[in-house]
């Protein structure tokens, strides 16, 4: 099984590292909107809360562009029968979640680091704030892959995308912005049940969705 | 069947308790009658998400009648997505009459608002998939995913963040704050538009029925 999924895995990242365009476009998109989104702010002295709003937005469509890929090239390429053929759905899925992890940790850690310079933003409670921003993008992206798989069979992908991840995502939005506000502002000892929150709704998601996958992927 | 039918009796009966029969609020006076609706609604819209979620998990478990677990799915979030813009209005006014603002982003009213952009996400999703043979497949694990989600609206947010929203029927201290008029009005209102789902679910669900039918007979022509 592990083999499997490192093939897979492996095969993901040569393609992508021989065909650029997608991952290059998710970075340069996150770049750019944190840059617009500074230039715009203008050196404007903005509360922890408006920092944290502001930057989980960033990372939010970040994750719109870029996710719901992996998916949508099997099916545009033609691939995704091949691939049902060489793998368990269980290790199909397992694979392309652990590329949407690698890719919208590196997005995140791109975008957070930018945004801090460039909004001059100090947080109180570092570690806390690190913690926060992975936990985050674990969420996202722990429920973007399985939504990226829906979109992929439907029609009109891109916005359909945007439309069924939102309401899903809100839960995590919610609470790392909050997290991200109380990590910049500092004040109150920092609160581990929130990030608690946080894993736990990857780790409930990360299971429903290995457990559904293949009534996604391959036709009842 | 003679159950969804005793709405006509019901519907005219709890109208004229939520109006005549129950005392107005100490506070809030004749406008806190707007809880013999908002509630009942508000349940309903629950309700109908959890036969959806449910329909969905027989739709992937089971064999046998799946064509019509796929229909009756669609038709529960069809049907709760009407009663979830019910309770976004009644709440809203609500919202107005209590804390002078229609809409406040406290938890309680962003969590009927993700329960309603879920509805859409699904219908938009089911939509989409039109041509798909694997339609129901799809739609219903978006459904399940959707519905782990609302446990965590429900219960966990409003203890993290506060909310201005009085306490829910099922609150901390487990008990009801009304008085007995009061209660028996709302309890019979629940029950009333409880009905009335089912009533409106089961025409929706016969109609579906005839246009498999129909389509079935228009093929074998």
């Amino acid at each position: 099984m592990q083999s499997r999924i490192f093939k897979n895995l492996r095969k993901d990242f040569l393609i992508e590292f021989r065909n650029r365009s997608a991952v290059n476009i998710s970075f340069a998109f996150a770049g750019i909107t944190t840059l617009s989104v500074s230039l715009a702010c203008g050196g404007a002295t903005l509360s922890p809360q408006i920092h944290s709003v502001l930057l989980w937005i960033i990372i939010f469509f970040s994750g719109m562009s870029g996710l719901s890929h992996i998916f949508i090239r099997e099916e545009e390429e033609r691939t995704s029968l091949f691939l049902a053929l060489h793998s368990d759905p269980e290790n199909i899925y397992l694979s392309k979640l652990v590329f949407n992890i690698i890719l919208f940790s590196c997005i995140t850690a791109l975008v957070t680091p930018l945004y801090l310079f460039f909004m001059q933003v100090v947080p109180a409670y570092t570690v806390y704030f690190i913690l926060t921003a992975a936990s985050g993008s674990l969420a996202i992206s722990s429920i973007t892959t399985i939504l990226g798989a829906m979109v992929a069979k439907a029609e009109s992908r891109s916005s359909l995308f945007t439309v069924i991840s939102f309401p899903v995502m809100i839960p995590v939005l919610w609470i790392s912005i909050k997290l991200t506000s109380d990590s910049i502002e500092g004040g109150a000892p920092p609160e581990l049940r929130s990030l608690l929150f946080l894993l736990a709704f990857s780790g409930v998601i990360i299971s429903v969705s290995y457990l559904a996958f293949k009534f996604i992927w391959t036709e009842q | 069947m003679v159950l969804y039918r005793l709405i006509f009796i019901f519907m005219p009966v709890v109208i004229y308790m939520a109006f005549m029969w129950a005392p107005p609020a100490a506070i809030l006076g004749d406008a806190s009658r707007i809880l013999y609706f908002h509630v009942p609604v508000a349940w309903v819209s629950v309700v109908a998400f959890i036969v959806s979620g449910v329909q969905s998990i027989l739709f992937l478990v089971t064999e046998n009648r799946r064509r019509e677990r796929e229909y009756m799915a669609y038709n529960s979030a069809a049907a709760g997505m009407v009663f979830t813009i019910l309770t976004v209005i009644t709440g809203s006014i609500w919202a107005k009459l209590s804390w002078g603002s229609y809409w406040n982003w406290d938890p309680r009213e962003t969590s009927i608002v993700v329960l309603m952009l879920i509805y859409i996400a699904y219908l938009s999703l089911y939509s989409s998939l039109k041509e798909h043979p694997n339609r129901g497949g799809i739609s219903s694990v978006y459904l399940i995913i959707a519905m782990i989600t609302m446990p965590f609206f429900i219960f966990i947010i409003p203890r993290i963040y506060s909310s201005l929203h009085p306490d829910t029927i099922i609150n901390q201290e487990g008990k009801i704050h009304l008085e007995p008029a009061m209660r028996i009005t709302l309890f019979s209102s629940i029950v009333t538009f409880t009905l009335l789902y089912g009533y409106i679910y089961r025409l929706m669900n016969r109609i579906s029925r005839l246009e498999i039918k129909a389509e079935e007979k228009h093929y074998d022509i």
